[in-house]
């Protein structure tokens, strides 16, 4: 192949723009239910199919206790495990049957729920989905089971060096931050797991008054209420006050903050270095998805460029911003031979202050809008994506002109505006920095940027 | 039993919908439009005009198939080459020009095709048939940038094979069970080829399999046929037709015996494969064979998944199952094994799943889900551009003709339940059977 699709990707889970021609998000039906749900809703007769997403805020991992990584990962993966009235198997088994889609994971501020069908099977997938979230078995041997398969995972994401190194870094920038709660869970955390603490978590999280759900597919406003009415909609709404969603200010990296992971076996160095990004509702979204876009977010990248156009030291180097509510992260990485590592971040650096100093000419600045513009109509080409882009403009308060609001922006950004982002936003002295790779044969190399602290990949947690 | 009628007239019904969405859907044969130029390239167009986008797929009659010892890899290769350089757009202005003009692409390379597949906005469509014909004859392989290239495959093996323990144990069992098909090597080449490939030996492999006669043009999207046909007859027509390719003659003997091939490499988790030699997906067992995967090992209701995962918890997951190729390849199952158990005993439970397959078949209710899970996974595809775009060609490259992919739902319900059996003891044998195991050493083990 010849790129993974992570660039991409990345980019238009962030960041989606509009384009310049007729497509934008056509503005959604909103229907609440009794127990405060609220639903966004889109017909799509085209494919006789149904897609739903929803969000759970205050779900997400970001809220669990702290030292409980993996804590909203189990509860969600146990939420599929067995209700009052189905087994766990009879889960699978009626969803396999259907040929549908029900999943269920953790972000950092909620949780999410993405579900599609054929439209004959919506009435089954609301019924199982409802059941999953209203009447949870949490029975003690399926816990087991999932804690179990949790551990070992993670000693297999460790014989992974680019899975592990986005581990190791998160927890290096957000140390004990909320956003530093790892999915994977860590091997002490999953040690003092209990069920208890799941149960816990589910109760005082997983609500529907602040719930936010959209549904978009071949099916009428009145069946589909009708539907959502019999089953999401007999969602208890509880009697408490709904929980604090406030998340602490995101940590700022001070200097250099090294680390190095040593796996023996590695033959390719892979590093992450991030620093400080911004939150999704920042004015300076636009001209830094344009700024990311033209330094390490496509394939013509000044990053990707010169690492593997011009040197061919590695498949694929690239930099992304994530966004939320309070503050975001820039991160950029690659990988290559372990001999090279030195090479690779010297190239990475240089391009840093080139960014920063020179900035970006007027014709990048034309090319990088007409491919943001360009490449926006595929983001919401399915009905999943319309019901994600619903439930991110909710969620983030953003209007549902958000998408024509942002199309503008795009358009007006000029080169000088790029290099303000790249001053404001791409690191110079303040950044963490993380190396995963054969110690014995990088240590000496990576010397010369500063002191690193080092690490075993066979030692517990990240 | 009576469920069993209820799912029978369940399973005409399910047949009947299908045959009439097919014909009377929103993605119909008859708004296909179909030309050959006269040097031999076909070209499919569909327009779809709900987004401002283009999905332009070129399809390549040529993977790893057709390499030979030294030019392993070549195929894959020529992949990544086809963005550095011809003599009327110099190396990267490919991907330079198209990112301007709002477009951007991905190319993969399999077995048995390569494909390049451009997303852009219709503004773009001139200015990308002409380079998509350009480079179709013109690539220069530059020395220098030659150099370059070969570094960043051998990266990419690093990364895809060496430093991933599933890739290289799924390498070894590959070239253990296929001994003589060129199925024999991993798309990605050997590493001594990889550094060792020779530009001229590169440069006539691309002459030969490059040419319009040997390639399918598969266009999805907002455009109109009629421009977009002159366009591309302004474009190729005059890219000459070549002597057509050699035909992949090699034969795959018939195994003999169980074959074993086992790793030992520093991990912290052992991983665990069997493979059985499968049909071409040309063959009518395919079609049974894609059908019983389902049940076997396709989501938590599989057989094997509760076997093996759930009840006897001896793996973290299990995954597999046939593929579509040209040529017959394997019926693959994979196994993530939890740390320390016994590989063995993995080993036997499969036997036994496999045999409860042959002796006893599937369950009314596994057929029907089987036959769901296609007609679900065929409309979830059918959603975008790309997605229609892919299943074009590849009905083409493989089934003969993107006519085919009208038919394919149909020939899959058209396999009985009760026919199940008796492909799976055909194929699901000890002598037709290769296993892998790689053992960790040094770590938690």
């Amino acid at each position: 192949m010849k790129r993974l699709l992570t660039i991409i990707l990345a980019l238009t889970i962030l960041l989606p723009v509009i384009t310049m021609a007729v497509e934008r998000l056509p503005k959604p039906e909103k229907l609440v239910l009794d127990n405060g749900l609220t639903v966004y809703f889109l017909k799509n007769p085209e494919l006789p199919l149904v897609s739903f997403r929803m969000l759970i805020p205050g779900a997400g991992r970001a809220f669990e206790p702290q030292g409980f990584d993996g804590l909203a990962s189990l509860t969600t993966s146990l939420l599929l495990k067995g209700t009052r009235t189905m087994s766990a198997e009879e889960i699978a088994e009626a969803l396999d049957f259907m040929g549908a889609r029900l999943s269920l994971s953790d972000a950092e501020e909620y949780a999410a729920v993405s579900g599609e069908a054929l439209v004959e099977h919506l009435p089954r997938l609301l019924q199982i989905t409802a059941d999953c979230l209203t009447s949870p078995a949490f029975k003690e041997d399926e816990y087991k089971k999932e804690l179990a398969r949790k551990t070992d995972a993670l000693k297999s994401l460790k014989d992974n060096p680019g899975a592990a190194l986005r581990q190791y870094f998160r927890k290096a920038y957000f140390g004990s931050h909320p956003f530093g709660q790892l999915s994977s869970g860590t091997e002490s955390s999953l040690k003092k797991m209990s069920l208890d603490e799941i149960k816990k978590f589910f109760a005082s999280r997983f609500r529907p008054d602040t719930a936010i759900m959209a549904v978009v597919g071949d099916i009428d406003r009145d069946r589909l209420f009708g539907l959502l009415k019999e089953t999401i909609g007999r969602w208890p709404k509880p009697n408490t006050a709904p929980p604090s969603l406030t998340i602490p200010p995101l940590p700022v990296p001070r200097g250099r903050k090294l680390i190095l992971v040593d796996k023996p076996d590695a033959t390719q160095s892979y590093f992450a270095l991030g620093s400080p990004g911004f939150a999704v509702n920042d004015k300076i979204s636009s001209a830094a998805s344009l700024m990311n876009t033209l330094w390490g977010g496509r394939f013509t990248s000044w990053l990707n460029n010169e690492l593997r156009i011009k040197r061919g030291l590695t498949y694929g180097a690239s930099s992304s911003f994530q966004s939320w509510k309070d503050g975001g992260l820039f991160m950029a990485s690659s990988y290559t031979k372990n001999d090279q590592i030195g090479q690779m971040l010297d190239i990475t650096f240089d391009l840093l202050k080139k960014a920063r100093e020179k900035g970006f000419s007027q014709e990048e600045a034309e090319s990088a809008r007409n491919y943001l513009l360009g490449q926006f109509p595929q983001t919401l080409e399915t009905n999943g994506s319309k019901a994600g882009a619903y439930l991110r403009v909710v969620f983030y308060g953003l209007g549902f002109d958000y998408y024509d609001r942002y199309l503008n922006e795009i358009t007006t950004v000029q080169a000088a505006d790029l290099k303000k982002a790249a001053l404001r936003l791409l690191p110079e002295k303040d950044f963490v920095l993380v190396v995963v790779g054969k110690a014995d044969e990088v240590r000496k190399i990576l010397s010369k940027y500063g002191q690193f602290q080092e690490k075993k990949i066979t030692d517990p947690d990240f | 039993m009576p469920r069993k009628t209820g799912l029978s007239f369940i399973s005409i019904l399910i047949f009947l919908l299908v045959v009439t969405t097919m014909s009377e859907g929103a993605f119909k044969k008859e708004d296909i439009k179909v030309f050959k130029l006269d040097n031999g390239l076909k070209v499919i167009l569909y327009e779809d005009h709900k987004i401002p986008n283009i999905s332009y797929y070129t399809f390549f009659k040529v993977g790893s198939r057709n390499e030979r010892p030294g030019l392993t890899g070549v195929s894959h290769f020529i992949e990544h080459m086809m963005f550095n350089g011809t003599q009327k757009f110099g190396p990267g202005e490919f991907d330079r020009l198209m990112e301007f003009y709002g477009g951007a692409n991905n190319a993969y390379t399999s077995d048995d095709m390569t494909a390049y597949t451009d997303w852009f906005p219709p503004l773009a469509l001139e200015k990308m048939v002409e380079m998509e014909a350009d480079r179709m004859q013109g690539l220069i392989f530059d020395p220098e940038v030659f150099e370059s290239e070969r570094g960043v495959v051998a990266s990419e093996r690093r990364m895809g094979v060496e430093n991933n323990n599933e890739a290289i144990l799924q390498e070894n069992v590959r070239a253990t069970a296929i001994m003589a098909h060129p199925y024999h090597w991993d798309v990605i080449g050997w590493m001594s080829d990889i550094l060792n490939w020779r530009r001229d030996e590169v440069i006539q492999y691309y002459r030969t399999y490059y040419a319009p006669n040997n390639a399918v043009l598969v266009v999805v999207g907002d455009f109109d046929s009629q421009k977009t046909l002159e366009l591309i007859k302004k474009y190729y027509s005059s890219i000459p037709s070549q002597t057509p390719p050699p035909p992949v003659t090699t034969t795959e003997p018939p195994q003999m015996g169980r074959k074993e091939v086992v790793i030992k490499k520093e991990a912290q988790t052992p991983s665990f494969m069997v493979v059985y030699h499968a049909p071409k997906c040309q063959d009518p067992d395919f079609f049974a064979l894609s059908i019983l995967e389902k049940p076997l090992l396709r989501g938590e209701s599989s057989r094997l998944y509760r076997r093996l995962v759930r009840d006897e918890q001896l793996a973290i997951s299990v995954f597999g199952g046939i593929e579509e190729k040209i040529d017959p390849y394997l019926f693959t199952i994979f196994v993530k094994p939890r740390p320390g158990v016994d590989l063995d005993k993995i080993e036997k439970i499969i036997d036994e799943e496999l045999h409860k397959v042959i002796e006893q078949g599937l369950t009314d209710q596994e057929y029907q889900k089987a036959l769901n899970l296609i007609r679900s996974d065929f409309y979830f595809s059918l959603q975008t551009n790309s997605g229609k775009a892919n299943l074009l060609g590849a009905a083409e490259l493989l089934f003969g003709s993107y006519e085919q992919l009208f038919t394919l739902i149909d020939r899959y319900a058209q396999v009985k339940r009760e026919d199940i059996p008796g492909v799976a003891r055909k194929y699901f044998h000890e002598l037709n059977k290769t296993v892998g195991k790689l053992i960790p050493q040094g770590g938690n083990q």
